[in-house]
């Protein structure tokens, strides 16, 4: 660049190329690019620079896009329904006072008839108590099967939606 | 859908608030390409960039009524995937930083950073496009994301201002300076 009209021209070149300057900056330009050479090949250079810019080939995203967002939004799911099971803490509450009424069921069980899960006897006796520790595992593993299935039904997302999503995705892909 | 006048991003999107998930398919299938497009320019790799706009999806997914209808969809969308696209590149740039110490302590350390390992599956029309990506590449910020949203994406620079919170008439004389500084580097690269 050669001086201030020089720097001052060249800052007006992205819009005169655009042909967005007023008709008096227009024919300012228009006189200087006659005059000055240097300013006049930095514009030619410039202008191909805008042309390749425009003219960069397209990248167009894999065929399995759309499949493996529906995946990433699937495991969204998956995970907003634990997080929603353990950040309510209604749900906390409820699974706890059943967990502990299970405890509860179960030890007097076993306290009452140590050897029949269910309540049969009357016989009381202190033996097996190792006994209970198992069921109360196992049924609060059930317990917490069971929580998680109720709140699935609450997503506002349910898997069932998110399949019909899926070939919903894949049609709409299909067409393009 | 009507075929003679196809909805537009706001409809869709208020459709997708309103509950219909076929809103969001549409705006997926509208704005993929053009999302990776752009991305793909700062990360200089395929799978890293449709990484960061199923993201960029998901998020809208996810913060769908965070959008109000004041701004369009468009420069809502471009402003989240562009805010993913710079905080990779910081990460990137701490990664790179991190294994470049870890060489100095401890070579058995140092696990090379993968840049750019899937972009042999992008094949440029010519020289020229494989040049002009390296100068772009070359740009300092702001200079680089300007010319991406200009020249690139080829938006108009009302949108570029609402994405970049910057007023028009810095975004026009950033783009000329973005350009000059390009077709500087381009001689160079050519000497
Ligand atoms: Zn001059």
């Amino acid at each position: 660049m050669q001086n201030n009209e020089c720097i001052y021209i060249c800052e007006q070149f992205t819009e005169y190329h655009e042909n967005s300057l007023l008709p008096e900056l227009k024919a300012k330009v228009d006189a200087h690019l006659t005059v000055c050479s240097p300013c006049q090949a930095i514009y030619q250079e410039l202008a191909q620079v805008i042309q390749k810019l425009h003219s960069l080939p397209t990248i167009n995203t894999n065929p399995e896009f759309n499949d493996q967002l529906l995946s990433k939004l699937r495991d969204l799911q998956a995970e907003s329904t634990w997080s929603r099971i353990y950040k309510s803490s209604y749900m906390r509450v409820a699974s706890y006072a059943v967990a502990a009424g299970f405890i509860v069921a179960v030890g007097l069980n076993v306290w009452i008839d140590p050897i029949s899960p269910i309540n049969q006897g009357r016989v009381s006796s202190f033996a097996g108590t190792q006994k209970p520790n198992a069921i109360n595992e196992e049924t609060l593993a059930s317990q917490t099967d069971s929580v998680v299935g109720n709140s699935s039904d609450s997503l506002e997302l349910s898997p069932g939606t998110i399949s019909s999503g899926s070939s919903t995705l894949q049609l709409v892909n299909d067409t393009q | 859908m009507d075929a003679v006048t196809p909805k537009t991003d706001e409809q869709l999107i208020a459709e997708f608030q309103a509950g219909d998930e076929q809103g969001f398919v549409e705006l997926v299938n509208r704005y993929k390409d053009r999302l990776v497009n752009f991305v793909y320019r700062f990360l200089n790799d395929m799978t890293d960039a449709e990484d960061l706009v199923q993201e960029t999806f998901l998020k809208v997914y996810q913060k769908k009524h965070a959008y109000r209808e004041i701004a369009k969809f468009s420069t809502w969308i471009y402003t989240i995937a562009g805010n993913l696209a710079r905080s990779e590149l910081r990460k990137r740039k701490r990664r790179k930083t991190y294994t470049m110490s870890s060489l100095s302590y401890d070579d058995n350390e140092f696990t090379p950073v993968d840049h750019g390992k899937d972009t042999e599956g992008i094949v440029f029309n010519s020289y020229a496009g494989e040049e002009i990506m390296k100068a772009i590449n070359q740009l300092p910020e702001p200079f680089k994301t300007i010319t991406i949203l200009r020249d690139i994406q080829e938006l108009s620079y009302e949108d570029i201002s609402t994405i970049l919170d910057i007023p028009m008439g810095t975004v026009k004389s950033r783009v000329n300076r973005a350009r000059l500084k390009l077709q500087e580097t381009l001689s160079y690269l050519r000497e």
